[in-house]
């Protein structure tokens, strides 16, 4: 699961980055609109934190140019302006969410998970695949009840592939929503995390499928 | 107290000018008019006197043992007639004659057996002398006298006799009286409709004055935030400065709203990070972020309230401003859907009339149905429904949920009137005191009241703009 943190405070910016990298996401930061704007529309994230005062763009145009270009991703609206006639303005612009300054760490990576939820079309925080279940309130994977003890790479992927079960999923995309975008990234670490989860998963959660990527589904 | 008050009213200083020449006016036209007809009756009584006098004159002659006659009777019946008020003597005063059968030697007929008493000058010969003097039933005369001299008497002497024409002073002073009283009338009712007309002339003058009370009202009520109409062209700078007045303070005050909203935004950022820095600290500072922790949650609710302050205080309350109800609702219906996804809250709004409309300002009004909407939506256990209707000048919006509803004494803390900001409770929120405080501005009101849905109904009256 991949982050944006659209936010030119730079010291509140480090400790939303600190905050949700600790909750077992891939973190990006722009401080302008326009660095914004421009990584939200060529980079898959996951979610979008967005202030709205930004310099060089404000917040609200780099909301509607991503809808206007058919950017999808789901987008929660970090500012200080809390009238309610602001809040309907960012809701009908394309937010998903809006959420006031100050605001609680835990309320916002609740809003955050919730968000990645709905956007997959999951309606609870308890993601079920057969006999694994990750809770996303607490990064926690459980096979019939025993917690996996998994790596914060090993636990984006799976995490992944739990938001989006039954669909196939390339190597490419995963290289994507797993890692920032200044990492050293190197498909074939995929390959790395997949036969470690496979080997802590029960057999046959995970396919690959040929030439495509990979799936997870619960054994027939 | 006299010149406080010439001071103090325009209209007492404008009346008491008017009243003052109006007064002086009427006395000195009057005393000037009346002062002039004495004179003229005066001297036609007297010329009238005079003219007696000369036909006198004319006809005295000397019978012959040297007394004095007529050569033709007077023709004035008035003459005749006794105690008529017109009289004639003729007196002897030479130096020889003896006194008493001299003066009245001869008289007219009117004066009967009276003798007029005249004074004992002696005009010289051709002068023609004024006296008063008491005439008959103790009437006061007015008379004129001539001395002639006769020498071509049989007794070959020269006599000399005063001749006298008197008449009664009530030929004089009874036409004056009665020209007075008509005069003093006439220029009573002069001076009555004078200060009638200097009343009206006060009173439509500073009627322009009373307008621009009116119109200062309205500016007070918030009806106008300029003064409105035409007024006359000396009011006409007043009103211009006036009205730049209040435009340059309104710009001030936008102004300073605006700062202090900005100021308020500004500050929430850096406690938010403050907030977060306390919370990520580890086990050895628990105490300093407990401390920060609390003080961060103080100072974020000073801010709210002085921002909801601000942001209620900034309502223009432009004259004639409206809102169509159903966008407003369907934007913040919109906006809570997304905001409480997770809560699963089924927002059921009745449909009402589309053209239903608040006499007000949107942003009011999104600010009053956004809290109300999202107290309940936060409160309610799975159904938040809305009803909006219109009862004569009245709007009334009613927002139910399905949560566990408040307590009398609960309902009057959350609206929070009477409770400064930094005495509320923790978590109590802002939104409803906000609610009531911008229904207030508009003349409407908030209720809060238990809900059919089990949980709290809140109950917006505000004025409706009607079809």
């Amino acid at each position: 699961m991949r982050i944006l943190i659209v936010e030119d405070e730079p010291t509140l910016s480090a400790q939303l980055a600190a905050a949700i990298t600790a909750a077992d996401y891939a973190v990006d930061v722009a401080s302008n609109g326009l660095d914004g704007h421009f990584m939200g529309d060529t980079e898959p994230y996951d979610a979008v934190i967005l202030d709205l005062g930004l310099p060089q763009m404000d917040g609200i145009t780099v909301l509607r140019k991503w809808r206007a270009t058919d950017r999808r991703m789901p987008v929660l609206i970090l500012t200080a302006r809390d009238g309610w006639h602001e809040k309907v303005a960012g809701i009908d612009a394309g937010a998903d969410d809006y959420l006031t300054k100050p605001f609680h760490m835990e309320e916002l990576l609740a809003r955050l998970r919730a968000l990645i939820r709905r956007a997959g079309g999951h309606a609870s925080a308890e993601l079920v695949c057969g006999l694994l279940t990750l809770d996303t309130r607490n990064s926690r994977a459980t096979v019939a009840g025993q917690v996996l003890t998994l790596t914060s790479h090993e636990y984006r992927v799976l995490a992944y592939l739990m938001h989006h079960r039954d669909e196939v999923v390339s190597r490419s995309a995963l290289v994507e929503h797993i890692y920032a975008q200044d990492f050293d990234r190197d498909s074939n670490t995929v390959e790395v995390f997949i036969a470690r989860l496979r080997k802590k998963l029960p057999a046959g959660l995970i396919d690959t499928v040929r030439g495509l990527g990979y799936r997870l589904s619960s054994p027939k | 107290m006299k010149m406080a008050m010439l001071r103090g009213s325009l209209r007492i200083r404008l009346l008491a000018g008017t009243l003052f020449w109006i007064a002086a006016s009427i006395l000195v036209a009057g005393w000037g008019l009346s002062n002039l007809f004495h004179q003229h009756v005066a001297s036609q009584f007297h010329a009238e006197l005079t003219t007696h006098l000369d036909r006198l004159t004319a006809q005295l002659t000397l019978d012959a043992q040297g007394r004095p006659q007529l050569a033709l009777a007077l023709s004035d019946p008035r003459l005749s007639r006794p105690y008529s008020g017109y009289y004639w003597q003729i007196d002897l005063i030479d130096a020889s004659a003896d006194s008493a059968s001299a003066v009245g030697q001869l008289r007219s007929r009117s004066l009967w057996d009276h003798v007029l008493a005249v004074p004992s000058d002696t005009p010289a010969d051709g002068e023609v002398h004024q006296h008063r003097v008491a005439g008959p039933e103790g009437r006061m005369l007015g008379m004129v006298e001539r001395s002639v001299g006769i020498d071509d008497a049989a007794d070959g002497k020269e006599h000399t006799f005063r001749l006298i024409a008197a008449a009664d002073e009530r030929f004089m002073s009874e036409p004056i009286a009665r020209f007075s009283g008509t005069l003093w009338l006439a220029l009573g009712v002069l001076a009555t409709g004078l200060i009638l007309a200097a009343l009206v002339q006060v009173w439509i003058g500073l009627a322009p004055l009373r307008r621009v009370r009116i119109a200062l009202g309205k500016v007070r009520e918030g009806e106008t935030q300029q003064l409105e109409g035409t007024f006359p062209a000396e009011i006409m700078p007043l009103i211009e400065e006036f009205n730049t007045v209040l435009a340059q303070n309104a710009d001030v005050v936008a102004r300073a709203r605006t700062h202090a909203g900005n100021l308020a935004h500004a500050l929430k950022t850096p406690l938010s990070v403050l907030a977060n820095a306390a919370a990520s600290q580890g086990e050895g500072s628990a105490e300093l972020a407990r401390l920060v922790g609390d003080q961060v949650g103080i100072a974020r609710r000073q801010v709210d309230y002085h921002l909801a302050r601000a942001r209620a205080a900034a309502t223009s309350r432009t004259p004639g401003a409206r809102t169509v109800l159903q966008p407003v609702i369907d934007g913040l219906a919109r906006a809570m859907r997304h905001i409480h996804a997770e809560r699963n809250i089924a927002l059921a709004i009745e449909p009402f009339s589309e053209s239903l409309s608040f006499r007000g300002e949107t942003q009011d009004l999104q600010e009053m149905l956004g809290n109300l909407i999202d107290n309940a939506c936060k409160w309610a256990g799975s159904r938040v429904e809305l009803h909006a209707h219109s009862h004569g000048s009245l709007l009334t919006i009613t927002i139910d949920d399905d949560g566990s509803g408040l307590s009398v004494v609960q309902r009057e803390t959350v609206i929070g009137r009477g409770v400064r900001a930094d005495e509320q409770v923790a978590g109590s929120g802002l939104g409803l005191s906000i609610v009531d405080d911008l229904a207030h501005l508009y003349g409407g009101q908030l209720e809060l009241a238990d809900s059919p849905l089990g949980g709290l109904r809140a109950i917006l009256t505000l004025p409706v703009v009607e079809p």
